[in-house]
């Protein structure tokens, strides 16, 4: 009963009635069109896991990436998906009704997860700082709202001015439609190269300064200039600063990587506006979000307006030490002139330290010899001046400036309950006015961890200079001395520079540490180079010349030095990099979809739920649609009675217990008896496994029964002793599907089931190999031991291994021909040598012993050059 | 794949881009023409015979989405790969629904793009030769009745 039913799964013994030519001619190409549809769904299935597997890599969060990464992964799969469907329709019309429905579900899912929530609230388009405190937010961005605070709630002096609200860059952006047109260039480039980046910044940002505003927001920003014009004098030149809404969503403070104008003429209100806006496509800025996992669409860019103060001292105070939450004490940098030379952390500046006791008290006074100050032109812009003689080396606050400036910090401090990091300016009359306020991030000094015993020998290279950022880290010396040199950077090199510019952020999430003659703790680059982790020091003079281009350092923060070579004990000793993937929003967004994606829950092909109505994720999808494919492919042909695609039996000396079906070009010639020879098989793939099984004699473990399982691959089926008894002998049916280019194998061998299948051929990209294998005749336990002892093999030889209770699958992909065949001969031999292997995987000698001989044998099998066959 | 050249449309609204990519695929032995507008694309496959049509998805005036309606209802035939830097999920799926082949995101690698044109052609032919099969059995079945 049953070998009739096996006769008839592989259409032997039926009468095959005559074809004609024409007959056999169009059912040929009916043959090949499926061949087609079914390639395409393979190809399909490997396209989606592939993109699969980049998610959840990407989901471990030690790189970073956007939702450009998610949207483009989400749609690749989707069509990928949408294909495998479509082909199924194709390979068995009508059969699988309830897949598109699901289909379109599921993708349904995934677009509520990725759709932006904008909320477009009732806002105005324009704010006067008198009214904005900080519940203003949303409303105006983190930074004036803040400064709407500092005037309208703790009462210190600030500038007047205005912003324009989210809603006005929303409507900038609708009004030119800027925001399909810059998704789709961040989506067309690879913003892990650096000149990329660059270049795709360099459009964005010219693309949005050539947009036009529209009249409905020139209108409010002009009502609002003639205010603040009302309120300070006729003609008033403004700073327009950048107040972004968006980015404190990672715990994280960010202002510098914006840019900001100082000193702009009431003409050109609409084109500072823009620029400021466009800074939101700079590369610091968007290397940092990237490197956050902050969505690019949900930083919005505010912009105040401020009337311009014309500032005889500028500076920053840190109202604790940046680097030590256990140091109370104030640090003022302060510079002549505009805070600007302070805010860019490029200048040598003052640094007052104020201590905290009965009454506050200047402990310390830093007087730096300052090169240059920035002033205000009368009607716009800002000039850099040299100083010379002795304003250059004289302070510039007394003790009294400094500590009435202690005062304001710590009033800050208070009101919000936290470090501040502020930023002020004394206009010419002496008066204090404050232009920034924000929290000031205090970084965690590890307990004065034991500095490491270093080798003898290993002296520093250059000592001095200021830890900008705390940790170890070694790298390359990479010079950027021009805008130029940051193109070419190289991922895990030491950034050294003269001056740490903050458009040199741009290159922080990809250096191991940055090293300056200039700059100190306070500044743009410093503050990121703490958020991102990344060690840096500073202020290190004219030291930092003696480094060369190339070669290897390793830099102390803390110690205040950099080494030659990798200090490895320095190094151990170091902190490690910060994860700043994880729980960021953009890793957010991605785990919630990628659970409409990824995990598999239609698992066994003989469960009743496993079929179309159950498909619960895209993963399922292509499941359901590879395992029916082949199914569909397999029993085809015993509808149809066509000698040529009827299954054959595979003839190597005497006939073999493996039978071929060939999909398309598997054979060298057509065949119309009932075996085929091992030398018209032309499937390459096949002959290559086939030498994996053949090349070593198998000496396993004592064979279970009398007969020698050895023997069965080599056995004659004409032996009658071998005729299989009922149970065993479909247990024992093995059968390759074949092309030229591709295999597939499902063989069984006693309780040890397994299947093949790989397409290799000369488009490397679309290579691919999957293995699965289950089951075995031990209990569990055992079963399970062997699965992972065959997985370890695997993945020693560059698969990678899903596994699931005793059943595991293995890939690899993408390998040129050779490669591909070489990984198949490892998988021929696997599959005949590890069959009984549960038996003895309760004896770990036995065990050790078995995984050594394997080794031996594959490294042979995988060198098998051209001919092997006996 | 054959000794014919495969001939492709290449429809782009960046002229930068579509004239590096009609060089590149040129170089790979395709007969290639170009047009950077949806409205462009249709005059042009009414002057050639074209097997493989690469279609942008955002121009101005037609987009790809109504291109390729309109390329599909004139010339239910011809093949088309959606190119475009635009990730939509939507789009990709509305794409697809029209009878897209593929939908494939820039940046793509020019050998990958290569394959799914050769394998569009491949699918076009086997369309072609199972039609004049279906042709040949009515004939035949014209001449027993």
């Amino acid at each position: 009963m049953v070998i009739k039913a096996i006769k008839k799964l592989f259409g032997l013994g039926q009468e095959e009635p005559q074809l004609s030519a024409e007959e056999v001619g169009s059912l040929r190409d009916a043959f090949k069109a499926r061949y087609h549809s079914f390639k395409m769904l393979l190809a399909a299935n490997n396209k989606a896991l592939e993109l699969m597997s980049e998610m959840e890599r990407a989901l471990l969060g030690d790189r970073p990436y956007g939702m450009a990464f998610i949207r483009a992964h989400c749609t690749g799969i989707g069509v990928n998906v949408f294909q495998m469907v479509r082909s199924m329709g194709e390979l068995a019309p009508e059969r699988y009704q309830a897949l598109p429905q699901r289909f379109k579900d599921i993708q349904g899912r995934i677009n509520q997860e990725l759709a932006r929530r904008e909320s477009e609230q009732d806002l105005p388009l324009v704010v006067s700082l008198e009214s904005v405190d900080k519940d203003f937010i949303d409303v105006v961005g983190s930074k004036m709202a803040n400064l709407g605070e500092v005037r309208n709630r703790v009462g210190l002096a600030t500038p007047e001015g205005f912003a324009l609200t989210s809603k006005a860059q929303r409507l900038f952006f609708q009004h030119n439609q800027l925001r399909e047109e810059i998704n789709r260039r961040i989506q067309a480039t690879d913003l892990g190269r650096v000149e990329k980046l660059f270049d795709l910044s360099a459009g964005l940002q010219q693309l949005i300064v050539q947009s036009q505003l529209p009249p409905e927001l020139t209108g409010e920003l002009r009502a609002a200039y003639a205010h603040l014009e009302k309120r300070t004098r006729p003609g008033v030149t403004v700073s327009v600063r950048s107040s972004a809404l968006g980015e404190d969503a990672a715990g994280t403070s960010f202002a510098g990587q914006y840019r900001s104008q100082l000193n702009v003429a009431s003409s050109n209100l609409e084109e500072a506006y823009k620029d400021v806006v466009a800074s939101l496509y700079s590369p610091q800025a968007m290397s940092y979000r990237w490197g956050r996992g902050l969505p690019d669409e949900d930083v919005v860019m505010c912009v105040g307006f401020l009337a311009m103060v014309d500032a005889a001292v500028g500076g920053v105070t840190y109202t604790r030490d940046p680097l030590n939450i256990r140091d109370s004490r104030l640090f003022l940098n302060s510079a002549w002139g505009l805070p600007k030379s302070v805010v860019d952390g490029a200048a040598v500046v003052d640094v007052f330290v104020v201590e905290r006791g009965e009454g506050l008290q200047v402990a310390e006074r830093r007087i730096a010899h300052k090169e240059q100050k920035f002033v205000c032109y009368p009607e716009e812009g800002v000039c850099r001046l040299d100083l010379t003689g002795d304003l250059a080396g004289a302070p510039s606050l007394n003790d009294e400036q400094a500590l009435a400036l202690a005062e304001a910090g710590i009033r800050l401090e208070e009101y919000y309950g936290g470090a501040q990091d502020v930023e002020w300016a004394l206009n010419q009359a002496g008066e204090i006015v404050i232009l920034q306020c924000r929290p000031l991030q205090q970084q965690e000094k590890e307990a004065a961890a034991e500095r490491p015993v270093l080798p003898s020998g290993a002296s520093p290279l250059i000592t001095g200079g200021v830890a900008a950022s705390p940790g170890v880290a070694a790298g390359k010396v990479y010079w950027v001395n021009k805008d130029r040199d940051a193109l070419a950077f190289p991922d895990g090199a030491v950034l050294a520079c003269q001056q740490p510019f903050p458009r040199l952020a741009a290159l922080l999430s990809r250096a191991a540490a940055v090293v300056a003659g200039q700059g100190g703790m306070a500044g743009h680059m410093a503050n990121v180079a703490r958020e991102f982790g990344v060690p840096a020091l500073f202020g290190l003079g004219r030291a930092v010349e003696s480094l060369r281009q190339d070669d290897e350092v390793t830099v102390d923060a803390e110690g205040l030095s950099i080494y030659a070579g990798r200090v490895e004990e320095l190094l151990a000793a170091g902190s490690h990099r910060k994860n700043l993937m994880l729980d960021s929003p953009v890793a957010k967004v991605m785990e919630r979809v990628i659970e409409h994606v990824a995990p598999l829950t239609l698992i066994d092909p003989d469960a009743a739920e496993f079929k179309a109505e159950s498909v619960q994720t895209l993963h399922d999808i292509t499941r359901f649609c590879h395992e029916k494919s082949v199914h569909e492919m397999f029993s085809f042909g015993k509808k149809h009675h066509f000698p040529e695609r009827s299954s054959k039996q595979l003839y190597y000396k005497v006939p073999m217990q493996w039978w071929i079906i060939n999909l398309d070009d598997g054979y060298h010639e057509e065949v119309e008896s009932k075996y085929v020879h091992l030398e018209n098989i032309a499937c390459r793939a096949m002959l290559a496994l086939w030498d994996g099984m053949a090349a070593i004699p198998w000496e396993g473990p004592p064979a279970m029964h009398g007969r020698g399982l050895a023997s069965v691959l080599f056995q004659a089926t004409t032996n009658p002793n071998l005729v299989p008894g009922v149970k065993t002998s479909y247990a024992n049916l093995n059968y390759f599907m074949i092309s030229r280019n591709f295999m597939s194998l499902h063989s069984r061998f006693g309780f040890h089931f397994s299947t093949v299948e790989a397409l290799v051929g000369d488009r490397p990209p679309e290579n691919y190999i999957s293995f699965t294998f289950k089951g075995g005749a031990a209990d569990f336990k055992r079963r399970l031991a062997r699965v992972h002892f065959i997985a370890d093999l695997l993945e020693e030889n560059d698969f990678r291994l899903r596994l699931n209770e005793d059943m595991a699958a293995a890939r690899v992909e993408g390998l040129p021909q050779a490669e591909m065949e070489a990984k198949l001969r490892l998988l021929g031999y696997l599959i005949m040598h590890t069959r009984q292997l549960d038996m003895i995987m309760s004896d770990p000698a036995a065990v050790e012993q078995y995984r050594n001989k394997m080794r031996v044998d594959i490294a042979k099998v995988l060198n098998l050059t051209g001919d092997a066959r006996p | 794949m054959s000794e014919q050249a495969i001939k492709v449309l290449l429809v782009d609204d960046e002229a930068d881009y579509l004239q590096t990519l009609s060089k590149r695929l040129s170089m790979r032995k395709l007969e290639v023409y170009s047009a950077t507008s949806g409205q462009e694309a249709l005059a042009e496959l009414d002057k050639h015979s074209v097997d493989v049509v690469v279609l942008d998805v955002r121009m101005p005036g037609m987009d790809g989405l109504e291109a390729i309606k309109e390329i599909k209802k004139r010339f239910p035939m011809l093949e088309v790969i959606m190119l475009t830097g635009h990730a939509d999920i939507e789009c990709s799926i509305e794409g697809m629904g029209c009878g897209a082949f593929d939908y494939l995101l820039k940046p793509v690698a020019i050998d990958e793009l290569l394959y799914k044109i050769q394998d569009a052609y491949k699918v076009k032919t086997l369309k072609e030769r199972k039609i004049a099969d279906l042709k040949a059995a009515a004939q035949e079945r014209d001449q027993h009745a």
